[in-house]
């Protein structure tokens, strides 16, 4: 409540500012649109204090340029203030932790430690269906592009993820001998295939879907979703998302936020893949 | 307004420097910042004409012409609605021509006083790339009454080439604006 009331009164006086620059010509009331975070990029200005409340970027020249400050205002904002979840206490220690005056943390548009998730629809075999994307930003030349690095296709995982385990199933170790005719018994039964594998055997989706993808049998509708993961703060994860709505606190917020520990990070960077 | 715009332009848009000098100033940016919100103006004044019932039809037509010269070659614009998640994608030219074919006698394009404009990212090919948002409320009239109302979020691909031009027998580099894809959601409806 306390954190809303700020984050009104901040904007508020901003908004102060800038009504005097509307011109006739225009719509008024645009409070709603000031305090919108409207791009992934506002939002990276934002955390790290690198703009005005008018949108205009600071330099590193200007005094105001990742003011710990305003930093910390900016902050209050950035979070989706209707997830209970993300409690003032959890807030805190979060900006605490982000604004700490021996080692302040920023986020670098650049750097490895965030990617992108695009939940797109695609007719698969004549059949609407969804295709979950990750993708990085990856340098080339003196420029940067989006790479996919992963999909995700629930098609291939009702495949792959169903193991049917079978100890009986293997080829024996003198199969060599007799030029592994026994490889009969392995291609007559679709189930038990994986059985013939590396124990750590874990399929490519990506390889899938670029296979399938070049026989015809996908046909690219749209994106339905978007989010972004973060674990560019040490010690932290989180994800933010789109909130379109009529609310000072909208467009692209921290939807979700949790410490974590390095190997939590592992562990939860096979749930996002739903490795 | 529009002296400001040119001077703004002359002074942050020509460069007599190298064509190899391809780092973009706090000041250039600005000033290229200018020129790409003056193409997104151009582009709603163009959008009013053909959607207008009032415009003739080979009128129509030749300002869809200029509205293309504004863009890359085939930019789509992406659409979706507040309680539609689909996006329907257009090419520039179909959404126009759609737009043209709209019952409206009159298409009100009104501005919300904000815009935010991204940093310029560096494209693997060279070519500076980033997105201007705007807020614009659509009002299609049929006689004195509205028919259809709605408030649009717009984020507007631009990209920002270096190219080069002869003047006076002189090569001068400038950097050029060109409208690309455009995502267009709809944030209100009334």
């Amino acid at each position: 409540m306390k954190a809303r009331l700020l984050l009104l009164l901040f904007l508020l006086s901003c908004f102060g500012i800038l009504k005097s620059q509307i011109v006739d010509d225009f719509l008024g009331d645009e409070g709603l649109f000031y305090s919108e975070t409207k791009q992934i990029n506002q939002f990276f200005r934002r955390f790290n204090n690198e703009e005005a409340p008018d949108g205009i970027r600071y330099y590193k020249r200007d005094k105001e340029y990742r003011n710990p400050a305003t930093r910390e205002k900016y902050l209050d904002m950035l979070f989706n203030l209707q997830n209970s979840a993300l409690t003032e206490s959890l807030r805190n220690i979060f900006k605490a932790d982000v604004i700490n005056k021996d080692s302040s943390r920023f986020l670098n548009f650049h750097s490895d430690g965030w990617f992108a998730e695009v939940k797109t629809r695609f007719s698969y075999k004549g059949e609407d269906k969804f295709v979950t994307f990750f993708l990085e930003l990856e340098q080339e030349n003196m420029g940067y592009k989006w790479v996919i690095t992963n999909v995700y296709f629930e098609p291939f995982a009702e495949v792959f993820f169903e193991k049917k385990s079978d100890s009986s199933k293997f080829l024996h170790p003198m199969s060599h001998e007799i030029d592994f005719m026994n490889l009969i018994r392995v291609f007559n039964n679709q189930t038990y295939i994986d059985n013939y594998t590396l124990k750590s055997f874990q399929a490519d989706f990506l390889t899938l879907f670029l296979y399938e993808f070049k026989q015809g049998y996908f046909e690219f509708k749209y994106v339905e979703d978007l989010k972004f993961h973060f674990f560019q703060i040490p010690g932290w994860y989180f994800e933010i998302e789109q909130f379109v709505r009529s609310d000072y606190n909208s467009g692209w917020l921290i939807s979700k936020l949790t410490k974590i520990s390095q190997e939590e990070k592992s562990i939860l960077l096979k749930y996002i893949y739903h490795n | 307004m529009k002296l400001k715009f040119i001077i703004l332009t002359i002074i942050g848009l020509f460069s007599l420097s190298s064509i190899a000098q391809e780092e973009i100033s706090p000041e250039r940016k600005q000033a290229i910042d200018s020129l790409a919100l003056e193409k997104v103006k151009d582009l709603s004044k163009y959008i009013s004409i053909i959607g207008n019932k009032e415009t003739s039809f080979s009128e129509a037509n030749r300002v869809i012409e200029r509205t293309l010269e504004l863009f890359d070659d085939n930019s789509q614009i992406g659409v979706s609605s507040l309680y539609r998640k689909e996006v329907k994608y257009y090419p520039v030219r179909k959404y126009l021509n759609r737009l043209m074919a709209l019952n409206y006698d009159k298409v009100n394009i009104k501005w919300y006083n904000i815009q935010y404009i991204s940093d310029l990212e560096r494209q693997p090919d060279g070519t500076f790339v980033g997105v201007i948002t705007i807020y614009q409320r659509f009002e299609g009239m049929q006689g004195d009454d509205l028919k259809y109302v709605d408030t649009t979020k717009k984020d507007i691909t631009i990209y920002v080439k270096r190219k080069e031009t002869i003047i006076g027998g002189r090569t001068i580099g400038f950097w050029d604006v060109i409208l690309g894809d455009i995502r267009v959601a709809e944030t209100s409806k009334n």
